[in-house]
């Protein structure tokens, strides 16, 4: 079992979601709640990744963020820092690849609250940010949670991208799905196994509880708000 | 103030201020717009009094109501509650909901699906501290009368009739200084209508404030209402106490949203020579395109219309008495009719009588107590038409 692997992929997966979470809040209940001219665009450039072949986005953030590109010889100058083959560069990358992950149930998240509710709040005196805080994200969060629970999970599986961005350094890149295929290739089938078996039981402990707090709090507030 | 109202006289200048005070009190309300919803009212409503917006769905009544509590931004318009500006698209005032102080009640109730009823009310009292906040949500609960197991209770485990009464609090809970009520009672069945009738009556004993509700149920309107305003394709037509309009609608169209009953087409003659104020309404028969009236009828003539002009006239019932013997041919407030059908409907019957001089045309009226008993379908009787309940109305022809 390679713990540095799984550690750093818990890492990659919590800063993933760290950054994630407010920006997907903030786009998807702006998608949610405007309407406007080139939304389309918008929301497809947002389900992009989750059509794209991940070597496919994988090269071109190589080839966009790499020290011979302009954004990359710009952080190297101005940050002295790299953003390819490092945490850093991984991050970047597991980012983008997430957004729909992200943006799209906490869409419908928004999109499924009642507008009068909002409006009730605004004559009851409510200003924008009690009504974010009391109302909205209490009745968003089924799908907020779920969002959450999609895009770790997402995060400690993904390969394609992973290695196209960061290959294979130990402690730095090497995630738990780079380790087990590095364990394959070694003919190490048996810490493949253990490995491939954790990340299976995380994966479905994490999508089943997600299912079971939303069907919850979906209950708990009886049949009227479905 | 305007500079205007300062005078030398102290006593003179306090009178005045007093009077534009009085003036300013309860909801003025100007709007022009017609984009993106139709909506053109003038409107005033004095604390303590309910103004019931009516028309049929599509109206405008909502779109008023949301411009009012500031949901909408009229394109053109004024709005002012006790003297405070609350809208004004020329100096570029536009209050949003939070500073109003008003009180909306959804149609259907808008309550927090996640929220307790106690939490639903306590959410309106934000601006006080917790422990002070629930005190006072329990207050008003208490008041609608909520057992305090029921408060603890979240909107969907409450009855309709229950969640209204949430509503009500919740809307009162800010102390508004308008109440706006949309459709209120759509959902609940009559005898929980009669309910919060009662409720809503305290209510408005105790507060003093402008209440605005609208409405689709002309019953309820009546009952209800001190003053309506009919609205009709995004304008208010007319607006009046329930016994100004009924008796004297501005036009048909007001007549028809109304739902008078007894609306008939006529012609005017001109005026009586022998009775001044009076004049001579033709009544023409509703299945004839002919301009000849078969009836000649003596009314109050204000002069405003000219001879020949087609009408559309209405009587009251009140204006109406069934007769109990024949009279004598001739009399022209007199006519002979038989009862074509007899609906019992509790303490009423409504009786549909044919007129055997205008043929095609029919009479509504209801009837209780003695003037019910005895009457059979298929009997011919006579009915007395009181000229002073004639309303007049001239209509363009089609």
């Amino acid at each position: 079992m390679d713990w540095q692997a799984l550690t750093l992929s818990l890492e990659l997966a919590t800063a993933t979601l760290l950054v994630l979470l407010p920006v997907g809040l903030w786009l998807g209940r702006w998608l949610a709640y405007r309407q406007f001219a080139g939304k389309v665009l918008i929301e497809a450039a947002v389900v992009l990744p989750l059509v794209l072949p991940p070597t496919v986005l994988g090269y071109y953030l190589l080839v966009g963020l790499g020290g011979a590109s302009p954004i990359g010889r710009w952080a190297q100058e101005t940050w002295g820092v790299a953003l390819t083959f490092n945490f850093l560069g991984l991050l970047i990358a597991s980012i983008v690849f997430n957004i729909p992950f992200i943006v799209q149930p906490i869409q419908r998240a928004f999109e499924s609250i009642d507008p009068r509710l909002i409006e009730a709040a605004h004559v009851s005196g409510l200003g924008t940010w009690s009504t974010l805080w009391r109302v909205e994200l209490p009745l968003a969060w089924p799908g907020i949670l779920s969002a959450c629970i999609l895009t770790f999970v997402h995060t400690l599986g993904e390969f394609g991208v992973v290695l196209m961005m960061g290959g294979n350094i130990p402690g730095e890149t090497k995630t738990i799905a780079i380790a087990i295929y590095d364990r394959v290739q070694a003919f190490d089938l048996e810490n493949a196994n253990r490995m491939a078996g954790l990340l299976f039981l995380l994966s479905l402990v994490a999508v089943a509880a997600s299912f079971v707090a939303t069907a919850r709090l979906t209950r708990a507030r009886g049949e009227r708000q479905s | 103030m305007s500079a205007a109202s300062v005078s030398h006289d102290a006593h003179g200048a306090y009178a005045l201020a007093a009077s534009q005070a009085a003036a300013t009190q309860g909801l003025w309300v100007e709007v022009q717009q017609d984009r993106p919803m139709r909506v053109h009212a003038r409107l005033h409503c004095p604390p303590g009094e309910l103004l019931a917006l009516v028309g049929r769905s599509g109206a405008g009544k909502t779109s008023l109501l949301r411009i009012l509590a500031g949901l909408l931004r009229p394109s053109e318009g004024h709005v002012a509650v006790d003297g405070q500006v609350w809208s004004d698209t020329q100096a570029g005032i536009h209050l949003p909901p939070q500073q109003r102080r008003v009180g909306l009640m959804f149609q259907h109730y808008a309550l927090m699906p996640h929220l307790s009823a106690l939490d639903n009310v306590a959410l309106a009292l934000l601006h006080l501290p917790r422990a002070q906040r629930l005190a006072q949500a329990r207050q008003w609960l208490d008041r609608v009368q909520l057992t305090r197991e029921q408060q603890a209770r979240r909107p969907a485990a409450l009855s309709g009739g229950q969640q209204q009464r949430v509503a009500l609090a919740r809307a009162l809970a800010r102390a508004p200084r308008l109440l706006l009520l949309d459709e209120p009672f759509s959902a609940v069945d009559q005898m929980l209508r009669q309910d919060l009738y009662r409720t809503l009556a305290d209510v408005r004993a105790d507060l003093h404030i402008p209440i605005v509700l609208v409405t689709h149920d002309l019953q309820e309107a009546r009952h209800l209402a001190d003053t309506l305003a009919v609205m009709d394709g995004g304008e208010v037509l007319q607006q009046g106490s329930p016994a100004r309009l009924y008796r004297s609608p501005r036009n048909a169209r007001v007549a028809d949203l109304l739902g008078v009953q007894n609306r008939f087409q006529g012609v005017w003659l001109g005026p009586c020579e022998d009775q001044p104020g009076m004049g001579w309404l033709g009544w023409l028969a509703d299945d004839s395109d002919a301009d000849a009236p078969v009836r000649r009828l003596r009314v109050p003539d204000k002069g405003r219309i000219p001879a020949g002009q087609r009408v559309s006239w209405i009587i009251q019932a009140d204006g109406l008495h069934l007769l109990d013997a024949p009279v004598a041919p001739g009399n022209p407030s007199v006519l002979c009719a038989q009862v074509a059908e007899l609906r019992y409907l509790g303490d009423l019957s409504l009786a549909t009588l044919t007129l055997t001089e205008v043929p095609g045309t029919r009479l509504r009226l209801t009837l209780a107590g003695a003037q019910r008993t005895g009457l059979k379908q298929g009997q011919r009787l006579c009915v007395r038409l009181d000229p002073d309940w004639v309303h007049v109305m001239p209509t363009r022809r089609p």
